[in-house]
């Protein structure tokens, strides 16, 4: 397989670890603030 | 494979029992509280954080890799390995703002830096990035670790992937970060014994220093011993270019924080120690004596190159200083030398395993799923974690024989885009969440286009790795330059908060002289004795005593100022780093400018203690009393072992209980 892409299909599993753990402060974000408007 | 006599079996296990039972002991100090599992109570001496940052700098691993870059370049492959020089500059700048920030970790330390939304997803992203990680690095070493198992008593892969790691976890599990940082220390000791061991012996066996550099001269290969041999200055396979970019990447990269892979779990190591002194001093000396073990690695792998030179495949010569250590080692040794090996296999996977650990527990799980689980759930989701990171690592490292070469890859192109946010976070009041969050974002399609779209499609050529990197962060620049500009800077009262606490290097003027219009600081609380690089000699007219051109005398006030002392080291420490790698590799040689180098480097390292160690104690001593009351109301707040403080800790208090009354943090507890 081609090395560069190789490479970004690589970064781009590490991302996606990222992207899961983003998703999840969004969701303790918004769970905050809606406790805090109510 | 090798034969193992019984007394080589005693001193293996003997070994083993010490570095596991010595981790063990500790294992009632971790169960008093979240901080203990995690950080060692912060109140280590400044040896214990650096002999862990030595020994978790060394992993199975590294060997391989340092003697492939070494038998490939010969001395000037020790540069590949000088990335660990961030702890030049870092232990003077990172090191202290980050100590004094009292987060737990890189991502807790994000939402005190930036605030409100941005922050938090900025947290989360970086929780989730390194949860990944720490599992990769696990599954990455203990491959290291199945081969050298192959190699040594031919077992299947699988065998060395998994007991050595099973036998860590037991006493990570159990005693957490004491454990780590108690087997760090005795893990080192043995290490440094067998990497000078197998060093001299490897270059007695080929007669000697002398003798070693007549047979690469006489081989035509005499260039091995010049660590600047460049072949160009942007062409052939070490061209200077590539060494300006190393030295870039690694020596101004200690001004930030993240830019290296390596600052992760020496952020850790840094919030481990008692005080600021203590943070800098343990990440100077762990990266020191780092960079004093790859002079000795380099030296004996060219005695290797000289005993078994024209070896093309690259997992052949990777193995060569395993081979120097098995093959030439006496009955007796080649057990002190397995047990090594596998204490520098223990000392990583068990960092790893608690860190990974610590960021899903601290900052995934109480942060955004549990914000009001008891220390006690903490503790068990530690453990937890640890265990599930733990068969992780398995599962990744069985499949990844061929992963491990993208993510390799994956590592440089990331430290690519993200460099220079990670510096700018810490020296750029007006860098905010937005922007640093959308470097990161930009770095992954950059990535793509520059690596493989554009290449792959004929529109651009494929370009070297140095030059990569300063496109990549040249066209990442592009996006989170403006990005930053055109959304709001972070709140003045949060900025300033931040700023009291770890009182950060760079350009803060709008936050400090808001800090002072509002009388939370004096100004010029140093004046007439901070100066700058130029320094003023005179106080104003004449009234307070004349400036040295060092001074030694601080007052507490006086020491938060960034003088000219800081930068005087700021510009020695990384020269000092340079000369022991150099140096020490030289004269193990013998070659006359070795002694000079090594000496330097001892005098160098004198000089900065002479320059830094007052102002650092009058930090320490200050910013430690006012902290010390607040840690004490915290730990209490949250220890849950009622009989080991006495004071009824109930075990559901939060840390919004106890962040009451912190010294400049007064919303502590709520991060």
């Amino acid at each position: 397989m081609d090395q560069g892409l190789v490479t970004v299909i690589g970064m781009s599993i590490a991302y996606a670890a990222s992207f899961l753990g983003m998703a999840l402060a969004w969701y303790g974000w918004k769970k905050r603030s809606g406790k805090e408007e109510g | 494979m090798i034969q193992f006599s019984t007394l080589d079996w005693f001193w293996a296990g003997s070994f083993l029992l010490l570095m596991v039972g010595g981790a063990f002991f500790f294992y009632r100090l971790a169960r008093r509280s979240e901080s203990d599992f995690f950080l060692a109570g912060r109140r280590l001496p400044w040896w214990l954080p650096a002999s862990s940052v030595f020994s978790t700098h060394t992993a199975t691993d590294t060997p391989m890799w340092v003697t492939g870059v070494i038998y490939a370049h010969g001395y000037r492959g020790l540069w590949y390995t000088f990335f660990t020089a961030w702890t030049a500059i870092g232990s003077f700048v990172s090191a202290r703002i980050f100590r004094r920030s009292l987060a737990y970790s890189q991502a807790e330390w994000q939402v005190m830096r930036f605030g409100g939304m941005g922050a938090e997803l900025l947290r989360g992203w970086m929780a989730g990035w390194q949860v990944f990680m720490n599992m990769f690095i696990l599954g990455w070493v203990g491959m290291a670790m199945g081969k050298v198992g192959a190699l040594v008593f031919g077992w299947p892969v699988w065998v060395g992937l998994v007991f050595p790691t099973l036998i860590t976890a037991a006493y990570t599990l159990v005693a957490g970060y004491w454990g780590v940082v108690m087997g760090d220390f005795l893990q080192g000791i043995v290490a440094i014994f067998a990497i000078l061991i197998v060093s001299l012996v490897g270059i007695a066996a080929v007669g000697g220093p002398a003798e070693l550099s007549g047979r690469l001269v006489e081989m035509g290969e005499g260039w091995r011993m010049n660590a600047f041999a460049f072949t160009g200055l942007f062409t052939g396979d070490f061209p200077a270019a590539w060494w300006l970019t190393m030295l870039v990447i690694a020596v101004v990269g200690g001004f930030g924080m993240g830019t290296s892979i390596d600052w992760y779990p020496e952020a850790q190591r840094i919030q481990s120690a008692g005080s600021v002194r203590d943070a800098a001093y343990g990440i100077w000396a762990g990266g020191a004596i780092t960079l004093i073990r790859n002079g000795f690695w380099a030296a004996s792998i060219l005695a290797f190159f000289v005993l078994a030179p024209g070896i093309a495949d690259v997992a052949d010569y990777e193995l060569g200083w395993f081979r120097l250590g098995f093959e030439l080692l006496p009955t007796g040794l080649i057990g002190v030398f397995f047990a090594a090996i596998l204490a520098i296999h223990l000392s990583t996977i068990s960092s790893h395993l608690n860190l990974g650990a610590l960021y899903f527990t601290r900052d995934l799980f109480q942060r955004y799923l549990r914000p009001d689980a008891s220390e006690e759930t903490l503790v068990q989701m530690g453990r937890l974690v640890t265990a599930v990171l733990l068969l992780g690592s398995f599962f990744y490292g069985m499949m990844m024989q061929e992963i491990t070469q993208w993510l390799i890859f994956a590592l440089w192109l990331m430290m690519a885009g993200i460099w220079l946010p990670n510096i700018l976070q810490v020296v750029w009041w007006r860098f905010n969440a937005w922007g640093y969050l959308s470097a990161w974002m930009a770095n992954l399609g950059v990535a793509w286009l520059v690596v493989w779209i554009l290449p792959a499609f004929g529109a651009f050529p494929p370009l070297p790795d140095y030059l990569q990197f300063w496109l990549l962060m040249a066209l990442g620049a592009l996006v989170f330059f403006p990005t930053t500009l055109l959304t709001k800077p972070e709140e003045m009262d949060h900025l300033i908060r931040y700023y009291l606490q770890t009182r950060p290097l760079g350009w803060w003027g709008p936050v400090h002289r808001e800090a002072v219009r509002r009388g939370l600081i004096v100004e010029g609380a140093s004046a007439g004795v901070s100066g700058g690089i130029g320094g003023t000699a005179f106080s104003a007219k004449g009234l307070v005593p004349k400036r040295p051109f060092i001074k030694r005398r601080w007052t507490a006030a006086e020491a938060e100022e960034w003088t000219r002392e800081d930068w005087i080291v700021i510009a020695l420490s990384p020269v000092v780093m340079a000369a022991f790698m150099i140096g020490v590799a030289a004269l193990l040689l013998f070659q006359p400018f070795g002694l000079s180098l090594t000496v330097a480097a001892v005098l160098g390292t004198g000089l900065i203690y002479w320059i830094i160690d007052p102002k650092l104690r009058a930090v320490s001593a200050d910013y430690e009393q006012r902290q010390a009351a607040y840690l004490e109301d915290l730990e209490r707040g949250v220890r849950w072992e009622k009989d080991a403080v006495g004071t009824g800790g109930s075990g559901q208090n939060t840390h919004e209980d106890a962040g009451r009354g912190a010294p400049e943090a007064d919303n502590r507890g709520g991060r």
